[in-house]
């Protein structure tokens, strides 16, 4: 590894015992104070937290840091010295990278050049040396224990594996703060403990860590010092040592949040789906299946979890319930006892069958249209007067799962991409429950939604369920399983290895399920 | 409805793809009723135009012949919009159809060879070949408009070409199969191979004197895809699908079938404007009815307020659209008289990228964006002072050119010096 930025400074000058100071931070949007006169000191070498329900402005804050945006009042500071960056490219040369939560990578680029984007390597004659930019990958990826081929199209690795090459891409730079934007949000627990791995070998080698996260335990096992934000306003900054989990979360929320567990006492009605020795073929992999020989029952009034590592077919699971795959499957699934093989997601609605996608943005939300749009869309044929669709119908319509979830919206009028992570989600849920569903597949409903709104989403998923609806839910948080499931199935590279009641399951007998090989 | 929550409007500002600047909630100005700001803005510059036609025009046209002027800029409207309404659903449903001006071609031949082995004698002279024979004709080119639809449906779906690969491959392919299908329709029936073949049937020739047809075939027309894009069920999907395909699949929505109606309605209203163009021109001449055409559909469609990235555009932006491309097409005829159709290419580019600029100049005045930044903006300098100044030499005379250019030249240096300013303070 080269030389450190920091290294560089001459030493005449006096070292500040911090990486980073922000002082009385103010970002306003319109109408919007994103941060409120927010102070954040980070020791040299530390592994700092933030954190902050979403909106709390921590991502705000970290793109001020990373030059992004320009803060309208206060004062950064950077190795002791005031700093202002004009752009990204700013903040690189001060030696800050940044890890963004959502990814920024060219999908139809090899991994290499993703990793190198901006700051290609070149050989003789002025052309691209991309055999050197290979190697120093590999090298990277060898660091983080990972088996990413450099060569490999971005696009085809997994979300986890394409989140690795985010933090490659940090790596190269040799920066001496490197922020991380929530990073585990999309990986397995272990790419996670792998990611734990090498933030420890980082701060090892004098790296200031800025580590953004909802996970408390990740937090509280990484972290040095904890600063936590709520609604633009910096609210304390502690010794991990000095607090607990709980207290943080109640700082956050601003309220004392009971861990609530909502499985039992539901009564289990009759059996709505019956799975008997599903198999999904993956002819262009070595493995040969997706999924392999998979049986379960679904009752109504229950909720059955489904615990697995990225890649141990969860999605492809619901997808095949849910008539969504491309592939064709073997072995039978029974709906209120019939046969049933749907081809396309209609005809999943029409059997009542229900699926809240994985990937919120992607496969969820329709960006044009409003939250009257987006909630009505299953449902518009009754919205129809005389044929024509009638907008106080469809409005009328849409405001009952609007209520009954509780989506926060300015109005139904409102753009459905304005309001936050957890009140999307609850439209898209309102979307389904106008259709009827007696069946619920939720594919991890809360990623990537904060603490506040996940326990409003529990509840939710727990009144649907004593209602009557049969709900399968994989998530990639265990707590969350334990929380809500009365039954747990676990799958391991497309098989299921586990099958646990509630009262047998624990986090290490689901680890140990899902890992098995 | 839940009220405006401030603590909410706080809460959106991260973890939502709201870009920087949207951060509180927006309501969405959709009218639902009524047109939206760009749209009357389209109105004004309408107004505008047709203002500075009649007062710049040397012979005053709009003032001495309003009737004809009138009936003019109508039937090109007409013609131009009953096919951009097609393009229009295409968009929004998230694809594009380049294939409309020769699917025009194909439509105007398709009827002319039916009615010409039906009735092979009175076409030959000049004689009416009787309603029957012309009603075969049209149903034999919608039904071509039909099943173009429904191929390019299968290209891109069954397939999977891109539908720009799809359609590019029936632009050129349809013209060609059209001249085709005339040489070698004139050689079956009359013995002698012909490009073109004349028609003059008197339902052809009331078509082309009487303007109401057209412009009344065209308001149905735009009722009807309104209608159907704001009022019902295939309409909502049609957006949604554009808006975000595959989450449409995943609601549910056969996308497949979708789709399938969005290309059938595009090929359709072609072939339905490619009728008028034989009417109007009393031949189907496949070489080069509609040419390009479908380049000013696209078009009307973008300066309506068509995002090119689908599910976005209204009807009355596209017929606004479609009203402005014509009227800013017969200004410029009214102005230079003789050969204005050399500049129709030029009028039409430049309207589009004019209006869409406009609909970002919010954007500019708030200083979030440069029109001419870096190393870029000072080479664009030179390039559009030249661009105004030949315009202007070849219309106005060599002295008019020259003053235009370093005009240009001094206004877009000053807007140059004036932005830069702006960013540094």
């Amino acid at each position: 590894m080269s030389q450190r930025t920091h290294d560089c400074i001459p030493s005449a000058m006096t070292i500040s015992p911090f990486a980073v100071r922000m002082l009385g931070i103010t970002k306003r949007f319109p109408g919007v104070v994103a941060l409120d006169d927010v102070t954040l000191e980070v020791h040299r070498g530390e592994v700092h937290a933030i954190c902050g329900e979403n909106g709390a402005g921590k991502s705000t804050l970290m793109k001020i840091l990373s030059g992004v945006y320009q803060p309208d009042a206060g004062v950064l500071e950077v190795d002791g010295r005031d700093t202002r960056f004009t752009g990204t490219r700013d903040a690189e040369r001060a030696g800050i990278a940044i890890i963004h939560q959502e990814l920024a990578l060219v999908e139809d680029l090899p991994v290499a050049a993703n990793v190198f984007l901006g700051r290609e390597r070149r050989g003789a004659l002025g052309l691209l040396d991309d055999r050197s930019m290979a190697e120093e990958c590999s090298s990277l990826f060898s660091q983080l224990d990972c088996a990413v081929d450099p060569g490999d199209r971005t696009g085809n690795l997994r979300v986890g594996d394409q989140q690795l090459v985010e933090i490659a891409k940090a790596l190269s730079l040799d920066a001496s703060i490197v922020v991380m934007d929530e990073p585990t949000s999309a990986l397995t627990e272990v790419e996670s403990a792998r990611l734990e791995r090498t933030i420890q070998r980082l701060v090892a080698q004098g790296t200031t860590i800025l580590y953004i996260s909802h996970k408390m335990d990740e937090v509280f096992r990484l972290a040095d010092r904890i600063t936590v934000l709520r609604d633009g306003r910096h609210v304390k900054t502690v010794d991990t040592t000095t607090t607990s989990p709980r207290e943080i979360t109640g700082w956050m929320v601003g309220r004392d949040i009971a861990g609530h567990d909502f499985h039992g006492s539901r009564p289990r009605g009759d059996k709505l789906l019956e799975v008997r020795g599903l198999s999904l073929p993956w002819p262009e992999h070595p493995r040969g299946y997706r999924l392999k020989d998979i049986s379960f029952d679904l009752h109504a009034g229950e909720i059955v979890g489904i615990a697995g590592l990225m890649g141990a077919g969860r999605t492809e699971l619901l997808e095949v319930l849910f008539g969504a795959g491309d592939d064709t499957w073997t072995g039978t699934i029974e709906l209120r006892g019939e046969p049933v093989r749907f081809r396309h997601p209609r005809e999943a609605c029409e059997a009542r069958v229900a699926m809240v996608t994985e990937d919120r943005k992607r496969l969820g939300l329709f960006p044009d249209l409003d939250v009257a749009g987006n909630v009505s869309l299953c449902a518009l044929r009754e919205a129809l007067r005389n044929g024509l669709l009638s907008r106080t119908a469809e409005e009328h319509l849409a405001a009952g799962p609007v209520r009954d979830t509780g989506v926060k919206t300015p109005g139904l009028h409102a753009a459905i991409t304005g309001l936050s992570g957890g009140n999307q989600q609850k439209c898209i849920i309102g979307r389904w429950l106008l259709t009827n569903p007696e069946v619920l597949l939720l594919d991890d409903p809360t990623r990537g939604i904060d603490v506040g709104a996940k326990a409003e989403l529990y509840t939710l998923i727990d009144g649907l369920c004593r209602k009557g609806l049969g709900v399968i839910l994989t998530s990639s948080e265990l707590p969350e399983l334990l929380t809500l499931a009365d039954r747990i199935l676990v799958l391991a590279e497309g098989r299921l290895t586990a099958e646990l009641p509630r009262a047998e399951a624990t986090e290490a007998r689901i680890m140990e399920a899902a890992t098995a090989g | 409805m839940t009220p405006p929550n401030d603590a909410h409007s706080r809460r959106s500002s991260e973890g939502s793809p709201a870009p920087q600047g949207s951060a509180a909630p927006r309501l969405r100005r959709t009218a639902w009723w009524g047109l939206r700001p760009a749209e009357w803005a389209l109105v004004a510059a309408i107004v505008v135009a047709v203002l500075l036609t009649g007062v710049v025009d040397s012979n005053h046209s709009y003032f001495r012949l309003p009737w004809q002027s009138l009936t003019d800029i109508l039937r090109n409207t007409a013609l131009l919009g009953i096919f951009a309404l097609g393009a229009t659903v295409v968009i929004i449903a998230g694809g594009i159809d380049l294939s409309s001006g020769s699917m025009i071609a194909l439509s105007g031949t398709i009827a002319a060879t039916t009615m010409l082995a039906l009735a092979p004698k009175e076409i030959m002279a000049f004689k009416p070949v009787g309603p029957a024979v012309v009603g075969v004709g049209v149903l034999a080119a919608l039904l071509t408009g039909f099943l173009v639809g429904t191929l390019h449906t299968w290209l891109i779906t069954a397939v999977r070409l891109p539908p720009f690969i799809a359609t590019l491959a029936t632009l050129v392919g349809l013209r060609s199969f059209a001249r085709a299908l005339c040489e070698s329709c004139t050689l079956g029936v009359v013995g002698t191979k012909s490009a073109q073949i004349n028609v003059s049937d008197p339902i052809f020739k009331a078509i082309r004197d009487n303007v109401w047809i057209p412009v009344a075939v065209f308001a149905l027309l735009a009722v009807f895809t309104w209608l159907l894009l704001t009022r019902t069920v295939l309409g909502r999907h049609i957006h949604a699908l554009g808006g975000n395909e595959q989450a449409a699949r995943l609601a549910g929505i056969r996308t497949e079938n979708v789709k399938w109606f969005a290309y059938c309605f595009g090929a359709m209203t072609a072939a339905l404007a490619g009728l008028f163009y034989v009417a109007n021109e009393s031949v189907a001449a496949p070489v080069n009815q509609g040419r390009g055409h479908e380049l000013n559909a696209i078009a009307a469609a973008v300066v309506g307020g068509c995002s090119l990235s689908g599910g976005v555009g209204t009807v009355p932006g596209t017929v606004l659209g479609a009203i402005f491309l014509r009227v800013v097409i017969d200004a410029v005829s009214k102005i230079i008289k003789t050969g204005a159709d050399v500049y129709e290419g030029l009028i039409v580019g430049v309207v589009v990228v004019i209006a869409v600029t406009f609909s970002q100049l919010g954007a500019l005045a708030k200083g979030g964006t440069r029109l001419l930044p870096g190393a870029i903006g000072l080479c664009a300098i030179p390039t559009l002072a030249l661009l105004t100044g030949a315009l202007a030499a070849m219309t106005a005379g060599r002295n008019g050119g020259i003053a235009t250019g370093v005009g240009a030249l001094f206004l877009l240096g000053l807007l140059r010096v004036w932005e830069s300013r702006r960013s540094t303070t």
